[in-house]
C-alpha cells in the first residue's frame, strides 16, 4: 500500500467504511479517528447478530467476548498501536484463534486450524465466510462434513495405489475422504510437500480427484522429527507471513514480529531488539518523510546511474583504448593509464602529437574552440555540464544525509556508554542520586531521535522541487532552526557534560547545567516537533506565512545550503540572518533558552522556560 | 529383462507400470523402456482423429526421476509439432506435469492426458506465445499450419 493511497483512502467517508466487511479492507483504509471506533463496534454487532441467530441453542457456543477482545484491537483509542510478538506470543495467538473458531463453529481444533490457515488467520473472515455459505467453504477448504464410511475395513489386505504393494489394513491410512494409501506412501507424499515449502500447510489428499484437506494431526502423526519441525515452523511463520496485520522485524537475526493496529499516527515503531523501523516499508524509521520518498532515495543511493553521471561529468573515453579516463589536473594534456599510455588532448580528443604551435600552443586547443563555435561539441559538453550540476546537487544532500546518520550512530553509541558507566561516575562526582540525572539520558535520547529526523529531511529536501520557492524557503528555515537547536544541544551534552565528569569536586554550577541541558532538550524537541509536523503536512502551512515572508530577501539564508549535519562550530550559530525578518513578525526568541515563541501564543513570557521576554 | 542388472533398485511400482504398459497398451499410445535405463521410455503417440495431428506419429521421451512417483515424470516431444501448449524444445504445458501432479497418477494417465491435449489445444494457457497468438487470431490458418507440420515432420516413422 503506498502512502498516497493511504491518504486518499483515509479521506474516505464513513459510509464507505460502513460497507467494509473485513478487517483486511479496514487495514487498507487506515481508518481514521472515529472510523476505527466505528469498525470495532460494527464487528461486535456482527458477532452479536451471529450469536443471536442461534439463540435457541446459543449456549452451546459458549462464545466469550473477552476472548475476541484479546485478538481484536483492545484499545478504543484511535491511535496507531504496535504490538511486538515473540514466537511464544505468536503460538499463543494461534492457539487462541483456533480455540475461538473451535468454539464458535463447533468444529474440531484441527479443522479450525485448516480454516484459519486458508483464511490467513482472520477470525472474522472465517466467521463471515462460514456463516454466509458453509457448504461452499467446506468444498473450497476441503473439509468433509462426515467421514466417508469405508467398506474396505473388512478386507484383510489392500493394494496401495501409489506403490502398488499389498499391505495389511492397519498399515493403510486416509484422511476423512477415505482415500487409503499405505503409511509409507503418505509419509513420502507429505515429506515431498513439506520440502516444497509452506504450501504443505494447505495440503490436499493424494488422490488427484479429491480435494480433502490433510490436517495437522495426520501430518505430524506420520512424518519424521525433522519434517515435524519444518512443518511447525511453517505453521508459525504463516501467522506472520499470511497475515496482513503482522510482519517480521527486518533486523537480521531478530525473531520478533510486529502487529499493527489501525489508527492514526505514523508507521514508525521500535522492536524489542531495539531496531527502529517503518512498519509499512520495513526500512529504518523515517518519520516525517513518507515511504515513497525514502524508497526513491534509497534506490537512488545505490543506483548505478549516479556512478554513470559521475563518470559522465568527470571522464572521457580514451580515444585509443576507450576506457574512461578521469581528468584530475588542470592540464589538457592527458596520458592514458598503462598499458595504453596514449597521449591525447582532453578538449578535442585528438592525439597530443598533433598539438603544439599549430593548435595555438600547448595550453590551448583552438581545434576545440573552432569546433565548439561550429557547434560540434556543444551537445556532449552540455550533457556533461548538466550531469555535473545534478551530481553536485545530489552530493550536497547525500553528504548531509550520511553525516547525520553517522552522527546519530555516534550519539547512540555515546548514549549506550553513558547509561551504566558515565551516569554513575557523574553521580559520584557531583553527589547526585542517579534518579536525578535522568535529564542527561533524556538529552541523549533526544539527540539520537533528532539526528534521525534531520537525516531524513535531507532526502525530503532533495525531492522538494526547486521551483517551489516559498515551500523551499519555509522548509530550509524550519530545517535550519531545528538543526541549529540540535547543534547547541549536542554541544552542551557533549562538551559541558565532560567538564562535570572531569572535575574533582561537586560544582555549584551543576544546577545551571541541569537547567540549560533540560531547557535545550525541550526546545530542540519543540523545534523538531514543528519540523516533523510541517513536513507531514507537506509544508502546507507555508501559505499562512506567505504574507510575513514577503520581506525575506534570500532563500539561501538557512538550512541545508549552509549547515553541516555534523557538529556545530559554536553556540548559537544562527542568530540573525536575512530570513529572520519574516519570522520577527510572528516569533520572538527567548533570551534565556533561545526558543522561538510565537507572538500569537505568548508575547510576554517564554512558554518553554517561563522567562519573561526582555 | 536383459537390463535388469543395471537397474537393480527399480521400485516395484515402476516394474508393474512397465509390465502393464507393455501388456495392455492404451489405444494410440506405445511406451517402451530403454534397454540401458529402465526409467527412460520411448513413447509414440498417434495424432488423434479429427485433430490437425491426425495421421501423424509423434515421438516423445519420458523419464522417471529418482523421486517418482512423489515427483512427476519428465516428458518432452521429440517430433516437431505446431501446438500452442508445446514449445519448440518439445516441452509441454500440462498441469499434472507440474503443480497438479499426484503420486496416484501414472505414466498411462500422463500419456492419455497428452493425447487429449492434442485433441484440445488451449491457446489461453500458452507455452508457445507466437503459436497461441496465431491460434487466437486466425484459428483456421493455425490449424492448417499444424496439419502442414504433421505432414512434414510426423508422417511415416
Ligand atoms: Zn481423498
Ligand atoms: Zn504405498
Ligand atoms: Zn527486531
Ligand atoms: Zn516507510
Ligand atoms: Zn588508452
Ligand atoms: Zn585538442
Ligand atoms: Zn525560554
Amino acid at each position: 500500500m503506498n502512502v498516497e493511497e493511504v491518504k486518499s483512502r483515509r479521506a474516505a467517508s464513513s459510509i464507505e467504511l460502513r460497507n467494509m466487511e473485513s478487517e483486511d479492507e479496514m487495514l487498507d483504509a487506515w481508518a481514521g479517528t472515529s472510523d476505527g471506533e466505528f469498525q470495532n463496534k460494527e464487528e461486535e454487532e456482527e458477532l452479536d447478530a451471529l450469536a443471536s441467530d442461534d439463540e435457541n441453542d446459543g449456549s452451546d457456543y459458549g462464545f466469550d467476548y473477552s476472548n475476541i477482545d484479546d485478538i481484536q484491537p483492545s484499545s478504543r483509542l484511535p491511535q496507531t498501536n504496535f504490538t511486538v510478538l515473540s514466537e511464544k506470543d505468536i503460538r499463543h495467538r494461534q492457539a487462541e484463534a483456533i480455540a475461538t473458531i473451535t468454539n464458535f463453529l463447533s468444529i474440531s481444533p484441527v479443522d479450525a486450524g485448516v480454516l484459519l490457515r486458508y483464511f490467513k488467520w482472520s477470525i472474522s473472515k472465517v466467521n463471515d465466510e462460514w456463516f454466509a455459505d458453509e457448504e461452499r467453504v467446506r468444498a473450497n477448504v476441503g473439509l468433509l462434513e462426515k467421514p466417508a464410511t469405508s467398506k474396505r475395513k473388512i478386507d484383510k489386505e489392500m493394494t496401495c495405489g501409489i506403490c502398488f504393494e499389498g499391505h495389511p489394513f492397519e498399515k493403510m491410512t486416509a484422511p476423512r475422504c477415505g482415500h487409503y494409501f499405505c503409511e509409507t506412501c503418505w509419509t513420502g507424499y507429505i515429506h515431498t510437500a513439506i520440502n516444497d515449502g509452506p504450501g504443505c500447510l494447505t495440503l490436499r489428499c493424494a488422490d488427484p480427484s479429491c480435494g480433502a484437506a490433510v490436517g495437522e494431526d495426520m501430518v505430524l502423526g506420520l512424518v519424521s522429527n525433522e519434517d515435524q519441525q519444518k512443518y511447525t515452523r511453517y505453521l508459525l511463520r504463516s501467522y506472520v507471513e499470511d497475515n496482513r496485520k503482522v510482519k517480521w522485524c527486518p533486523a537480521p537475526g531478530c525473531e520478533y514480529a510486529v502487529e499493527y493496529q489501525p489508527g492514526v499516527g505514523s508507521y514508525d515503531l521500535v522492536c524489542k531488539c531495539g531496531l527502529n523501523f517503518c512498519w509499512n516499508c520495513r526500512e529504518e524509521a523515517h518519520r516525517p518523510v513518507d515511504c515513497e520518498t525514502v524508497n526513491k532515495w534509497i534506490l537512488k543511493n545505490c543506483a548505478e546511474s549516479e556512478n554513470m553521471n559521475w563518470i559522465l561529468a568527470n571522464s572521457k573515453p580514451c580515444p585509443k583504448c576507450k576506457r574512461p579516463i578521469e581528468k584530475n589536473q588542470g592540464c589538457m594534456h592527458i596520458t592514458c593509464t598503462p598499458p595504453c599510455k596514449h597521449e591525447f588532448c582532453w578538449l578535442c580528443l585528438g592525439a597530443w602529437t598533433d598539438h603544439g604551435e599549430r593548435t595555438g600552443g600547448f595550453y590551448a586547443c583552438n581545434r576545440y574552440e573552432t569546433a565548439k563555435q561550429e557547434g560540434v561539441y556543444d551537445e556532449a559538453e552540455r550533457r556533461r555540464e548538466m550531469a555535473k550540476n545534478s551530481l553536485e546537487r545530489y552530493t550536497h544532500y547525500y553528504e548531509r544525509w550520511a553525516t547525520n546518520e553517522s552522527s546519530r550512530a555516534k550519539a547512540l553509541a555515546d548514549l549506550q556508554q553513558m547509561q551504566p558507566v558515565q551516569i554513575e561516575k557523574l553521580s559520584d562526582k557531583q553527589c547526585q542520586p542517579v534518579s536525578q540525572l535522568k535529564f542527561v539520558t533524556d538529552a541523549w535520547l533526544q539527540i539520537v531521535e533528532c539526528r534521525r529526523v534531520l537525516k531524513w529531511t535531507y532526502a525530503y529536501g532533495y525531492y522538494l522541487p526547486e521551483n517551489e520557492h516559498t515551500k523551499r524557503q519555509f522548509f530550509e528555515y524550519s530545517q535550519g532552526e531545528a538543526e541549529a537547536g540540535l547543534e547547541r544541544l549536542h554541544q552542551c551534552a557533549e562538551k559541558d557534560l565532560q567538564t562535570f565528569l572531569e572535575g574533582d569536586n561537586p560544582t555549584s554550577s551543576f544546577n545551571d547545567f541541569r537547567t540549560k541541558l533540560a531547557g535545550l532538550t525541550s526546545v530542540t524537541r519543540t523545534y523538531f516537533e514543528n519540523l516533523v509536523r510541517a513536513l507531514e503536512n507537506n509544508l502546507s502551512d507555508v501559505d499562512n506565512l506567505k504574507g510575513a515572508a514577503k520581506s525575506s530577501s534570500s532563500s539561501k539564508a538557512s538550512g541545508s545550503s549552509k549547515s553541516r549535519g555534523g557538529r556545530a562550530k559554536g553556540g548559537s550559530s544562527r542568530s540573525g540572518g536575512s530570513s529572520r525578518s519574516w519570522e520577527e513578525a510572528t516569533h520572538w526568541s527567548c533570551e534565556h533558552c533561545t526558543y522561538a515563541n510565537t507572538t500569537a501564543t505568548s508575547s510576554t513570557v517564554c512558554i518553554i522556560c517561563q522567562y519573561p521576554r526582555s | 529383462m536383459s537390463a535388469a542388472t543395471a537397474n537393480t533398485n527399480l521400485p516395484r511400482r515402476i516394474i508393474k507400470e512397465t509390465q502393464r504398459l507393455l501388456s495392455e497398451p492404451a489405444p494410440g499410445i506405445s511406451a517402451s523402456p530403454s534397454e540401458e535405463n529402465l526409467r527412460y521410455f520411448n513413447v509414440m503417440i498417434l495424432g488423434p482423429s479429427q485433430s490437425p495431428y491426425e495421421g501423424g506419429v509423434f515421438k516423445l521421451e519420458l523419464f522417471l526421476p529418482e523421486e517418482y512417483p512423489m515427483a512427476a515424470p519428465k516428458v518432452r516431444f521429440l517430433t516437431k509439432i505446431y501446438h500452442p501448449n508445446i514449445d519448440k524444445l518439445g516441452r509441454i504445458c500440462l498441469d499434472i506435469l507440474k503443480d497438479k501432479w499426484s503420486p496416484a497418477l501414472q505414466i498411462r494417465t500422463v500419456l492419455l492426458s497428452i493425447q487429449a491435449l492434442l485433441s484440445a489445444p488451449n491457446p489461453d494457457d500458452p507455452l508457445a506465445e507466437n503459436i497461441a497468438k496465431h491460434w487466437k487470431t486466425n484459428e483456421q490458418e493455425a490449424v492448417e499450419t499444424a496439419r502442414e507440420w504433421t505432414r512434414l515432420y510426423a508422417s511415416g516413422a
